[in-house]
């Protein structure tokens, strides 16, 4: 509340001994006294200063009170000042010009002080009241163009409504946002512009709901995601919501960004760690096979040597050749098993494969059969074999890796013959974007329950000289060429066909 | 005389445990079979037709067409051969395949040293053990190396 400051009485009176008593009189109200001792005097003070009560003689020289009154009447700062007139005559005719003049009241000499005072007491509190309202009013004008500043240097869109959504008030960045004027948007419903926006709850208004998610529409119908959040006041009674809307496009669609760019980077992860994992797994059932495949015959040489070394005069020189066949039988195998796995190293090195493809070229399959089938001249010699294919396509590959895979194919056809002379037939078909090669043979057949089996390493169905690791290159060969590789039974039952494929345009 | 169902690829292999089989002054006779796929229709027949039935079935881990494992597997199916002790004779394990085959029914893992005397004290002792009854199992799904409980009990 305002401090009860002193205020100013002005007392006018040509008698100085009438002012000086008046002041004697009004002293103890221990407010700011003015004395004028004309009513130029008056008039001039009333320029300078406001007054809570003016206390007017009547009857002066030159100017009288009347005069003087309608004159500090006429001016603008002084139109409100309360006028005490002091007079000794009673007359109507007076009392009536003087109300005219807007006198608040009439004092008739002599004064009574405690009536004077008393009186006077009455407008010093009402100026005092006054001074306070005004004070008040000033206070709540700032506070009004606080708020209305701090509400329009707002970034967001801020509406006022009622508790059923009517709007009172919104800022400039609403007219923005949504490209109403403002004055169109007072008095009509803020589900006009947030159509899911619910009117606060009756049994708790006050309850602050979260930022919420709604969508917001625009004056020309186009709409936009909204973050919104709401606070609920009360004002004289009534519920009030603030209403404080942002436009969320830019979030949204960084949200939505971000969200793909995690997706995608815990796909490739995943991806990334499947084949690791897969490669991981294949690598260590390759050590596996391969450290067994390699110890037996390290194991055997080591055996048999110590045995031989030991053997008396007693031991017949059968069993010592027959001991020096398998050391060397054995030292053989591991010279061979040792060249199948680097063979299989070489051409399943994922690394190496990546590297490689930038060198791929077109491949005459054509020119592939005929360099394996010189390669393996003997073999068909020996055999009576007969190698035949219809015109092949050139595919994208190393010639190298296809001389491999055709020659380890072909090879096994002629090695697993039945009674008949084998026949090794090549054919290739395009389907869905890939050749799938055909290679028949008319051979053993291979039992269906070993389909998947015989393309693991060191894996043999019998203890003919390989060394089980063909058909493990045959597959490490097509899948670098992002192909696959299977086999099936021939139709008539004998012999088996095994099929590959390669893309005909690689990636 | 002992009758010993042999799964096992390697003649060097059925040479050095026949050898073995003498210095422990056992008297054998030995059906081998080279792949597994033989030695799955052979244990499966034990006892059927007059086919014998033997006194120990040892098989190699690693065979043309298959594993010792799929021969366990099939032996389990012949009541004949329930009672037979059977043993896995291999170079190694992986992790794992000890216990698989213990569960399929394998009294023992013998492993194949390298070296002649090593050869002939583990897998003799072993298949001694076995022969008189010794149950080998036990604790050998702990310790697949297990050499220790056959050389004891020599």
């Amino acid at each position: 509340m305002a401090s009860p400051g002193r205020v100013k009485l002005l007392l006018v009176d040509d008698d100085q001994d009438n002012l000086l008593a008046l002041e004697a009189v009004l002293e103890p109200l221990h407010q700011e006294l003015m004395l004028a001792q004309s009513g130029a005097d008056a008039l001039r003070l009333c320029l300078d200063h406001k007054f809570a009560v003016i206390l007017l003689d009547v009857r002066m020289p030159d100017m009288d009170g009347f005069e003087t009154a309608e004159l500090i009447r006429s001016r603008k700062q002084s139109r409100h000042t309360p006028i005490l007139f002091l007079t000794a005559y009673r007359s109507d005719e007076q009392l009536f010009r003087g109300y005219d003049l807007g006198a608040v009241d009439f004092l008739f000499k002599p004064i009574v002080p405690e009536v004077l005072q008393s009186k006077v007491s009455v407008f010093v509190e009402l100026s005092r009241n006054e001074q306070l309202l005004q004070r008040q009013a000033e206070d709540l004008t700032r506070a009004e163009q606080r708020f209305r500043a701090v509400l329009e240097a707002a970034p967001d869109a801020m509406v006022i409504t009622n508790r059923e959504g009517v709007i009172e008030l919104a800022n400039s960045s609403t007219d923005a946002l949504f490209g109403y004027s403002r004055e169109n948007l007072i008095g009509r419903n803020i589900r006009l512009l947030i159509p899911d926006w619910e009117p606060l709850p009756t049994a708790n208004p006050s309850a602050r709901t979260g930022e919420m998610r709604l969508v917001g529409v625009r004056g020309d119908g186009s709409s936009f995601p909204a973050r919104i959040t709401r606070s609920p006041f009360q004002a004289s009674g009534s519920w009030l919501v603030t209403t404080a809307i942002r436009d969320a496009t830019d979030q949204v669609q960084a949200e939505a960004r971000i969200h793909r760019i995690n997706a995608e980077l815990e796909r490739r992860v995943a991806e990334r760690t499947a084949a690791l994992s897969y490669s991981n797994d294949a690598l260590r059932q390759f050590a596996w096979a391969a450290s067994h495949d390699l110890q037996e015959p390290i194991r055997t040489v080591l055996s048999y040597s110590q045995w031989l070394a030991a053997a008396g005069p007693e031991t017949p020189g059968e069993s010592r050749e027959r001991m020096l066949h398998i050391i060397q039988d054995h030292a053989g195998r591991l010279y061979q098993l040792l060249g199948a796995l680097r063979q299989y190293v070489q051409v399943s090195e994922s690394g190496a494969a990546e590297s490689a493809k930038a060198n791929w070229t077109p491949v005459d399959c054509n020119a592939v059969l005929r360099q394996v089938t010189a390669n393996l001249q003997g073999l068909i010699e020996e055999t009576g074999s007969k190698v035949e294919w219809d015109e092949l396509p050139a595919v994208q590959g190393l010639e190298v890796l296809f001389v491999q895979l055709f020659q380890n194919l072909i090879a096994n056809g002629i090695k697993y013959h039945s009674s008949a002379p084998p026949v090794i037939r090549v054919h290739a078909e395009m389907s869905d974007g890939n050749w799938i090669f055909s290679v028949e043979d008319n051979g053993v057949g291979i039992d269906p329950k070993y389909f998947d089996y015989i393309f693991g390493v060191f894996r043999r169905l019998n203890r003919a000289g390989g060394t089980g690791m063909g058909l493990a290159i045959c597959r490490a060969v097509v899948e670098r060429m992002s192909g696959r590789i299977w086999l099936h039974s021939s139709a008539c039952g004998k012999g088996s066909i095994f099929r590959f494929s390669v893309p005909a345009r690689p990636q | 005389m002992v009758r010993i169902f042999l799964a096992e690829d390697n003649a060097a292999d059925v040479w050095l445990i026949e050898e073995a089989l003498r210095r422990k002054s056992i008297r054998f006779e030995i059906d081998n079979y080279t792949t597994a796929a033989e030695a799955i229709e052979a244990v499966t027949r034990c006892g059927l037709e007059n086919a014998p039935v033997p006194d120990l079935i040892l098989l190699d881990y690693n065979l043309p067409s298959g594993h010792g494992a799929d021969i366990l597997a099939a032996a389990a199916q012949n009541p004949y051969v329930a009672r037979v002790p059977k043993a896995i004779v291999t170079s190694f394990l992986q992790p794992g395949e000890t216990n698989h085959v213990i569960e399929l029914g394998a009294a023992c893992v013998i492993t194949k040293p390298a070296g002649l005397e090593e050869f002939m004290r583990e897998v003799g002792g072993r298949i001694e053990a076995l022969l008189r009854g010794a149950v080998c199992g036990g604790s050998e799904a702990e310790r697949p190396e297990g050499s220790e409980q056959g050389r004891k009990r020599l």
